[in-house]
């Protein structure tokens, strides 16, 4: 079975199938260091595409199992449980949180109180993606709303 | 060897120093990933359920003490996540029962007209009947989206063993699905 190695970008059909078989249709999931061989022998030998398109059959069918989603109950006790297991936000001075304790911070961090004040502070765009998305899923607001403007 | 980048350090950090908005943020990214984790391994709604928040608590008594560098959190969260999953998956072989847990069952072979929910309960059922391991990498690589290498460091197996156990796998659950047609699966449901 021949490899890709460092230093040369090509791939062999037996190679191209035993991964195909291993990781399935989506390149993306293939090991990063042979994606561009793979690429390559794709585009160059149709039975590799057709290999791929098969494998992307039962791709389709394992992404056809229903994905999970945390229910509100669920999260909500996930985040009252940061403040069970010690996490306390701390600041410097007087303000907005100050009168918060453990259990009043995690019931404002859910009921997205302290999420209004703390937004626009300093997270990066990521994380303030990730806060608003969560928000969004309690409240049903949209992106402008928790963001404002 | 490179360190290697990790997208949750900040938000680590900032869980760490008790963020809420962080916290809320770890909770939109993890959970559904911590949850799907058990769900895929598990088969059980209520048992994953238990395995996601006590991954996510651990994550929260992680987080002050997390020293970036070593290791991506994503992955030691998986660790914490699977060894959960382990454990579960122990204890139902320990109790010796006669009524196993629900499994949707097995009618005779539908036609090529499935609801998509028969069809995503169909693949369920083909998961659940694969051997741990098999289930394991493939869940692992296919539905979490982690590389060959995390996965098969999370595993304790080299990557060619991971990618025997991913062949099998698919080949089984091939077998195990061939009467229905992939392309009747519209993929506009993920």
């Amino acid at each position: 079975m021949g490899k890709a190695g460092a230093g040369t970008m090509t791939m062999t059909y037996e190679r191209f199938e035993y991964l195909t078989d291993a990781y399935g249709g989506d390149l993306r999931r293939w090991p990063e260091a042979e994606r561009e061989a793979a690429r390559r022998l794709r585009d160059l030998d149709p039975r590799a595409a057709v290999l791929l398109r098969e494998a992307d059959g039962l791709d389709a069918l394992l992404d056809a199992a229903p994905r999970p989603a945390p229910s509100h109950v669920l999260r909500e006790a996930v985040i009252a449980s940061a403040a069970g297991a010690g996490l306390k936000a701390r600041r410097r001075g007087p303000g907005p949180l100050a009168w918060l304790s453990g259990a009043g911070w995690a019931a404002a961090a859910c009921a997205g109180v302290v999420f209004g004040v703390n937004l626009t502070s300093h997270l990066t765009a990521d994380v303030q993606a990730d806060a608003v998305l969560y928000q969004a899923s309690l409240t049903s607001a949209d992106d402008t709303e928790v963001l404002g403007g | 060897m490179a360190k290697t980048a990790d997208p949750d350090e900040e938000l680590v950090r900032r869980v760490g120093q008790g963020d809420p908005a962080a916290i809320q943020a770890m909770v939109a990214r993890k959970l559904p990933r911590m949850l799907m984790l058990a769900q895929r391994m598990l088969g059980d709604a209520t048992e994953a359920e238990d395995v996601a928040q006590e991954a996510m608590l651990r994550a929260w008594r992680q987080a002050p003490r997390w020293a970036p560098g070593q290791a991506k959190f994503d992955t030691w969260l998986h660790r914490v996540g699977l060894n959960l999953c382990y454990d579960r998956l122990r204890r139902r072989r320990e109790i010796a029962t006669d009524t196993p847990p629900d499994r949707p069952d097995d009618g005779p072979a539908p036609d090529s007209g499935l609801l998509a929910q028969e069809t995503g309960a169909r693949v369920e059922a083909a998961l659940a009947k694969l051997p741990e391991r098999q289930r394991e990498a493939i869940v692992l690589c296919h539905y979490q989206e982690l590389g060959n290498i995390e996965a098969a460091g999370l595993m304790n197996v080299s990557v060619e063993a991971l990618e025997s156990l991913l062949s099998r796998g698919r080949r089984a659950l091939r077998t195990a699905l061939a009467d229905m047609a992939p392309h009747a699966v519209s993929r506009a449901n993920g």
